[in-house]
């Protein structure tokens, strides 16, 4: 063994000797910050074991069950997911979710692009603008907006008188089966703001230089548009789709508030979610409610893994 | 400015929507935990408070507070919290505190969901309640409240479901006020049409049956059947439920009631915002006892008038009298004798009548009856005045809905909505109709 490969070995000895150490020291500096971290996060922790997992683990015990609320719930195996599979009001409330999904989403994310892309230019007083129409994503979900919605979109409702101005008769789209499920599409396009902001935010990403090549190249607004826009802003469209598609899925309060909690007229606006409360709290089937509940998080489980996986082929990350 | 998000947004970015869409998930089987809070409760001095809750309207809930008020006079140690609200969103409300074991102490009841609650243990058998007085109560007004040998419900009034009538949109259309002791449901049609004509539309003659199953299980009494049967059964067959429906596209057809979408509107509206309550029908169908309700609504006297019958006599019209609403003390109550004590005076004396009077019906308690007649108001009074006019008419009681029934009064409006909208036809409607009915009954 020569000298140099002795030294060798005497360092690494030496690293060795020292790794201990300070990994010890290290360490208890670590599990001191572990500690005061978790004791930090002692109110969100309670709140996700307590609010969170807690009753998710217990809707999914429910949901083996016959519950009706009052007394004990009884094991029934698997009968309340077999018993999704013939009910047909189930199966209306699932035409009615997606029908408002896959409307509401698409709509709702291209006028939201589309406004990012006009604010974006520059315009006087963006700061204004971008609150203005940021406002109705807060106030969108909310039971005030639902119970004005009824009012604009009821038979003598503002939306009546407008079309009254031009010489329309109105009717009244919210009592209306055929119109009702419009109503809310309307509604939940209409809170655009907030993935609006999270576009405009991303537009503020993308260099400049970019487009000055572009243009020197002859590249018009259309074209650079489609060619440096759209691709170098497709993550973030990706993120706003997930996230409102999940969103979407989730939607309770507005079709509660605008149908009176009936989900009608005729069911048309019976959403998935709202059709769960109702056998639910209705009719005092909380074990069917629950399975139901487990079968929603799969739908919306099963809709975000499709998302990212066919992300790959549309998604571009400038990294 | 800024950047929201930083240049090397791309994988950064994945791992934020991971992590969002991660808390969404969760959130989204995730029901809020409610605090419950509360409950009834002693303080050291002995002093007991108890939660009562009610549905109805304005007028209700200041004579209830009224009452409540005269009680805790008499009872320095009682506290009464009242919880009241519309008919709409009470028995969510109801199912989910009792499933939260927070059931209020006093619960005012509907016949409909009377079983579904006393079936499960949630309600006191009023028979082994000490103090409660019913000898005074007019005979068969009790069984209502009455099965498998105890007594969940007490009936808090009296009523029958009837048809309202505003005479002052009456005399502006120019049309006479019917004999509704001889009326048929052509003649109710053709009256009803005559008034949506010559106001030119801006009133319709007549809300629409089938809001809710009242006149469904009227159409069936009529036609020898029930909607329920003694047995806990759906007693209607298709056949009647398509005649209902049939009759009801003829009386779309004659425009004898609002278009469609205004018949749907008004099914889930608030009483006030009501089309019989904003003077936008001449006729409607509501319980008698709410004629003092609407009345208020309205801002002028309306009058109650006979359901019609097939047959021009008033004693076919399968008229019935029901248990308004009912009294029901919680099971899980721990302060039952306060409890008891208070529906005890809700029934039995004269103060609470006096301030109640027939808002919720027809007191049962002949006694009281007799006291507080004299000073109903003129829209109570009517309203007494009808229920005993047509108690010479009366046909057999109608058997109370089965667990599960409470269903039937949505299962009926979305059927009534899809007939109207001629989505589905009368004999479709009623075998669907049927077949669901059933498939709720446990």
């Amino acid at each position: 063994m020569s000298a140099l490969g002795e030294l060798g070995s005497l360092r690494r000895k030496k690293v060795a000797g020292q790794q201990p150490n300070r990994s010890g020291w290290t360490g208890k500096v670590k599990k001191k910050d572990n500690l005061s971290a978790y004791l930090f996060l002692t109110p969100w922790l309670l709140g996700l074991f307590l609010i969170t997992i807690g009753p998710m683990l217990a809707s999914l015990y429910l949901s083996f069950t016959d519950y009706n609320l009052i007394q004990a719930p009884k094991w029934i195996g698997l009968e309340n997911f077999t018993r999704m599979l013939s009910d047909e009001r189930l199966h209306n409330s699932l035409r009615v979710t997606f029908t408002y999904v896959f409307v509401s989403v698409p709509l709702q994310l291209a006028i939201a692009l589309l406004l990012a892309v006009v604010l974006d230019r520059g315009v006087r007083g963006m700061a204004f603008y971008r609150s203005v129409f940021y406002l109705p994503s807060l106030l969108g979900s909310s039971v005030a907006i639902a119970v004005l919605w009824r009012q604009v979109f009821g038979t003598e409702g503002l939306f009546n008188q407008l079309l009254g101005l031009v010489g329309v008769d109105g009717k009244g789209w919210i009592s209306d089966p055929s119109t009702a499920l419009g109503t809310l599409v309307v509604l939940n396009v209409w809170t655009f703001g907030s993935p609006m902001v999270i576009f405009l935010a991303g537009l503020r990403q993308i260099p400049t230089m970019y487009y000055e090549a572009a243009s020197v190249d002859g590249a018009g607004v259309l074209r650079r548009f489609f060619s440096i826009t759209l691709p170098l802003l497709t993550p973030i469209i990706f993120f706003n789709l997930v996230l409102q598609i999940i969103h979407a899925f989730q939607s309770f309060t507005q079709a509660f508030v605008v149908s009176g909690g009936s989900g009608g007229p005729s069911d048309s606006t019976m959403f998935f979610t709202l059709y769960l409360y109702d056998r639910g709290f209705g009719n005092f089937d909380m074990g069917y409610a629950s399975a139901m509940a487990w079968f929603l998080l799969v739908i919306i489980g099963v809709f975000t893994a499709a998302n990212f996986f066919a992300s790959k082929y549309w998604v571009f990350y400038d990294d | 400015m800024r950047p929201l998000i930083p240049p090397t947004a791309g994988r950064r970015l994945r791992a934020l929507a991971a992590v969002a869409i991660a808390s969404t998930l969760l959130a989204a089987s995730a029901c809020g935990g409610d605090s419950g809070g509360g409950g009834g409760g002693d303080s050291a001095n002995g002093e007991v408070t108890l939660r009562f809750t009610w549905w109805g309207g304005d007028t209700r809930h200041k004579m209830t507070q009224q009452a409540i008020d005269v009680f805790q006079k008499d009872h320095p140690n009682i506290k009464i919290k009242g919880e009241f609200g519309e008919w709409a969103g009470y028995w969510d409300k109801l199912a989910t505190t009792v499933a939260a074991n927070d059931a209020p102490d006093i619960i005012q009841m509907d016949e409909k969901y009377l079983r579904e609650y006393a079936d499960r243990g949630a309600l006191q058998d009023l028979k082994k309640s000490d103090g409660l007085d019913t000898g005074k109560f007019e005979k068969d007004t009790l069984s209502a409240g009455e099965f498998d040998g105890g007594l969940y419900g007490l009936n808090a009034g009296i009523n029958s479901f009837a048809i309202v009538a505003n005479p002052a949109v009456f005399k502006a259309a120019g049309v006479a006020l019917p004999d509704d002791t001889t009326w048929t449901w052509d003649d109710f049609t053709r009256i009803a049409a005559e008034i949506t004509t010559k106001t030119g539309g801006k009133v319709s003659g007549t809300g629409a049956p089938g809001t809710n199953e009242a006149a469904l299980n009227l159409w069936a009494r009529q036609h020898g059947e029930s909607l329920w049967t003694q047995d806990g059964k759906l007693g209607i067959s298709a056949g009647q439920v398509t005649d209902f429906y049939t009759n009801l596209l003829k009386m779309r057809d004659a425009k004898a009631i609002p278009a469609a979408e205004s018949v749907s509107q008004d099914m889930n509206a608030p009483l006030d915002q009501s089309a019989l309550a904003t003077g936008k029908l001449a006729m409607s169908f509501i319980w008698s006892n709410q004629l003092v309700a609407f009345s208020k609504a309205a801002g002028t006297e309306l009058k109650l008038l006979r359901i019609p019958s097939t047959d021009g006599k008033a004693a076919d019209n399968g008229s019935y009298y029901k248990g308004s609403m009912f009294w029901s003390i919680s099971s899980r109550s721990k302060h039952q004798k306060e409890a008891t004590e208070f529906v005890n005076f809700l029934a039995n004396s004269t103060a609470a009548g006096n301030i109640l009077l027939a808002e919720r019906g027809v007191p049962p308690n002949t006694e009281i009856r007799a006291a507080v007649d004299p000073k109903l108001q003129p829209a109570d009074a009517a309203s007494s005045k009808f229920i005993q006019d047509i108690g010479k008419e009366l046909g057999d009681p109608s058997p109370a809905p089965p667990v599960g029934g409470g269903q039937v009064e949505k299962i009926t409006q979305r059927y009534t909505t899809e007939v109207l909208f001629g989505r589905l036809t009368p004999d479709k409607a009623a075998q669907q109709f049927i077949d669901e009915v059933n498939g709720e009954l446990k």
